[in-house]
């Protein structure tokens, strides 16, 4: 089961160019969404969008900066909820900038989905796997 | 009894019932068994069950005088949807930013 989003994009622009469009606040709202994020290792910051209620989230993606590498990284947290406090996604953001010809390979990677979530839905998938084995010996047992 | 209704990552939030389901991933039991590995009452139990049962997690079949338990999909896809949304999020998103530099250059 998939538990990290990867995404990965070419850009003719170079990576001082996309950088920018990804630490500068006006410049992000052009393509991402309204925020207030400056630039700054352990700054904390918000992205403000419609409310998406199918994920019961409130729109609000609350942030805090953890790596800033000058037009190569970017770091930070994503996290999410309701908005009763407690965050139902609770997840962190990459950046990576490559240079690739005379462009940018831009890399995203988002992970964290509530790892040990995931492990009992593994867990739950063997069982049934074990449980459909058990019925077929015992359907072929009765044969 | 009213059973307060909790969404799938507060279910999932309590290590009893985390517990209760990696039990259950191994096979069906009885709410009676399942309780025995418990050090809780079996009230407690109870409420438990009613949680998980209510958001989907599982199922509860009555086989003669025992209610027997067992784990359902349901419960889970709500954590699927949640990757689901954002990775096609993200892929929108690094395309809009694309056209944006793009017109940008052309400007």
């Amino acid at each position: 089961m998939q538990t990290e989003i990867k995404n990965e994009w070419i850009y003719e622009q170079s990576p001082n160019e996309v950088w920018a469009y990804l630490t500068q606040a006006d410049l992000m709202a052009l393509w991402l969404m309204p925020n207030n994020f400056v630039p700054t290792l352990g700054q904390e910051f918000q992205f403000i969008t419609k409310p998406i209620p199918s994920l019961d989230l409130d729109g609000i993606f609350h942030c805090e900066i953890l790596e800033l590498v000058p037009f190569q990284k970017l770091v930070y947290t994503w996290k999410g909820g309701s908005g009763d406090g407690i965050f139902s996604l609770d997840t962190v953001v990459e950046w990576s900038l490559e240079k690739h010809g005379k462009g940018t390979k831009l890399l995203l990677k988002q992970w964290g989905f509530k790892e040990t979530n995931l492990a009992i839905f593994n867990a739950m998938t063997n069982g049934w796997n074990q449980n459909v084995l058990k019925m077929m010996n015992h359907l072929n047992e009765k044969k | 009894m009213a059973t307060q209704t909790f969404d799938a990552f507060q279910v999932i939030a309590d290590p009893s019932r985390r517990q209760m389901m990696m039990l259950l991933s191994r096979d069906s039991m009885t709410i009676n068994r399942l309780a025995e590995n418990f050090d809780m009452s079996r009230p407690a139990v109870s409420k438990h069950i009613k949680i998980m049962y209510n958001a989907g997690f599982i199922s509860i079949t009555d086989i003669g005088r025992e209610r027997y338990c067992t784990l359902k999909q349901d419960g889970f896809n709500e954590l699927q949807n949640f990757i689901d949304y954002f990775d096609k999020f993200w892929a929108s998103k690094l395309k809009k930013l694309e056209t944006i530099l793009n017109n940008k250059q052309n400007n």
